[in-house]
């Protein structure tokens, strides 16, 4: 267990210079870190509405394609049930629950596939599918990378869909932002002040937070002790210091 | 009254969540509770570490427990991030500014009125999965026989994590712990809707939350999913039975 691997992703990333926009340094840092074969990115909105975001090659967006297409695989299981699954051999498929996709998939060339559900709590922003062009499990290794980019990448789609900077990803990551309480109990608190769902809420939080400068962490402090809310009559974030009466 | 007798009552609640769909969370809240009830201790934390080796709050037995905890990993110092690193158990150990071995942790432990702390390795086959944290306002020893319990206790805190699978891969232990670390992010986010709700602050929220998942049976991660998405009204945790609600506030 090495508890600097973040800083190798992120070390990844700035090699890859790629727009976080676009996602498409995210898959390839998540195919290199785990050591597999290629990786794709779908985010879910509401709804059940799956959108490819990026993938990091050619067979990785076939996959990606036949997912969409089909409604079935490993990335679309992953954001529907919330939990993380595989197929270790594609070309015999331990159960009969991906009927189109295996053969499909087998036939772009992929073996093996896992899905990873890119969550924050009980907010869904997506999945990550990973695959390899061998047969077999991930080693506990790549597994314990596989969760760890896929949360990397949700706060990626955090910081992206705030608005934020590609950039301003590196303090996401730095400062340890999904291990702060503040931040969700914030977000829950401010999904019933603007009638959000919490997903949304901890984006419009974020995207406060860089607009105002301030620390997310900080900001969900300040929402927490019921100094800052959003006010739902006029639309806009307000400061009442003053106010205490809760 | 014996702690033997407190014992084998933890551990016939303790087996008798861990049944069926039993919420991680829940069974580690218990566990904590317990732990101070059955061991000379004043409070009682859990931490797992996240797959990328971060620890992170899981459980605790009360809030001035909870925000040491999340202090330590702000700091990034004091007895559970030394004993999760090392992987080895920290007992007894009396804190003092003197000994500057945790300059950021130590003022804030004994102003918040701890003197001495443990903390036990919580290991799966040669791996550290987190920690089981005990804090004591008094000096002096734990006696032997507790030292044994608080290991025990972090053995079976350990496999409530592990949620009885029998065949046990790298796959499965990962799953299991980050599915817990997000089971505690989505009560989090539960307590802030709770606490918007009902204007209550976040320990209400939480104990209302319990109270409603023990009063219906329910997961407390099953319950806060439900109000996270919508289909649980926050306002339907204002009425839980006076029994309940009296065991859960602390």
């Amino acid at each position: 267990m090495v508890a600097n691997r973040l800083v190798d992703i992120f070390e990844l990333m700035v090699r890859q210079e790629g727009d976080l926009a676009h996602g498409v340094s995210l898959c390839s840092v998540a195919a290199e870190i785990t050591e597999l074969s290629g990786a794709g990115i779908t985010l879910s909105s509401t709804g059940d509405q799956k959108t490819p975001w990026c993938t990091s090659n050619r067979v990785a967006q076939e996959l990606m394609d036949l997912e969409i297409m089909l409604g079935e695989g490993p990335g679309d299981e992953a954001s529907r049930s919330g939990v993380a699954n595989q197929e270790l051999n594609l070309m015999e498929p331990e159960s009969s629950r991906w009927m189109m996709y295996s053969p499909e998939a087998a036939a772009t060339g992929a073996r093996a596939v896992f899905g990873f559900p890119v969550r924050i709590g009980a907010a869904r922003f997506g999945a990550l599918s990973l695959f390899r062009d061998e047969p077999g499990p991930l080693s506990e290794t790549q597994t314990s990378d596989a969760y760890l980019m896929a949360s990397v990448i949700g706060r990626a789609i955090l910081t992206m869909q705030a608005g934020a900077p590609g950039d301003a990803l590196a303090g996401e990551l730095d400062g340890q932002s999904t291990l702060d309480f503040s931040v969700h109990q914030a977000a829950g608190m401010l999904s019933v002040q603007a009638s959000l769902s919490v997903r949304d809420a901890l984006v419009a939080l974020r995207a406060h937070a860089f607009a105002t400068k301030t620390a997310p962490s900080v900001l969900a402090q300040r929402v927490v002790d019921r100094e800052v809310r959003f006010d739902p009559e006029s639309g806009a974030w307000r400061d009442d210091m003053d106010k205490n009466d809760c | 009254m014996a702690r033997e007798s407190l014992l084998i009552a933890t551990l016939v609640e303790l087996a008798d969540n861990l049944v069926d769909h039993y919420d991680v969370i829940d069974v580690l809240t218990v566990l904590t509770d317990r732990c101070v009830e059955a061991v000379d201790v004043d409070a009682a934390g859990v931490m797992l570490a996240s797959p990328g080796g971060e620890l992170q709050f899981v459980a605790s037995s009360s809030e001035s427990m909870r925000v040491l905890e999340l202090f330590q990993i702000q700091a990034n110092e004091g007895p559970c991030v030394d004993c999760f690193r090392d992987g080895k158990a920290i007992v007894n150990y009396s804190l003092s500014e003197a000994d500057g071995r945790w300059p950021l942790f130590t003022p804030r432990a004994l102003d918040q009125g701890f003197r001495s702390v443990h903390s036990l390795p919580m290991r799966l086959r040669g791996r550290t999965i987190g920690a089981l944290n005990l804090f004591r306002t008094t000096q002096g020893p734990l006696e032997v026989d507790d030292v044994v319990v608080v290991q025990g206790l972090a053995d079976v805190a350990t496999i409530a994590i592990l949620q009885h699978r029998s065949s046990l891969d790298a796959h499965t232990l990962n799953e299991q712990l980050s599915n817990a670390l997000n089971s505690r992010i989505v009560i989090e986010q539960a307590k802030g809707i709770i606490s918007q709700a009902t204007s209550s602050d976040m320990d209400k929220a939480f104990a209302r939350l319990r109270a409603y998942a023990r009063n219906h049976n329910e997961g407390l991660t099953e319950v806060a999913t439900r109000i996270v998405e919508g289909s649980l009204h926050p306002g339907s945790l204002n009425h839980p039975t006076r029994s309940a609600s009296r065991n859960t506030e602390s």
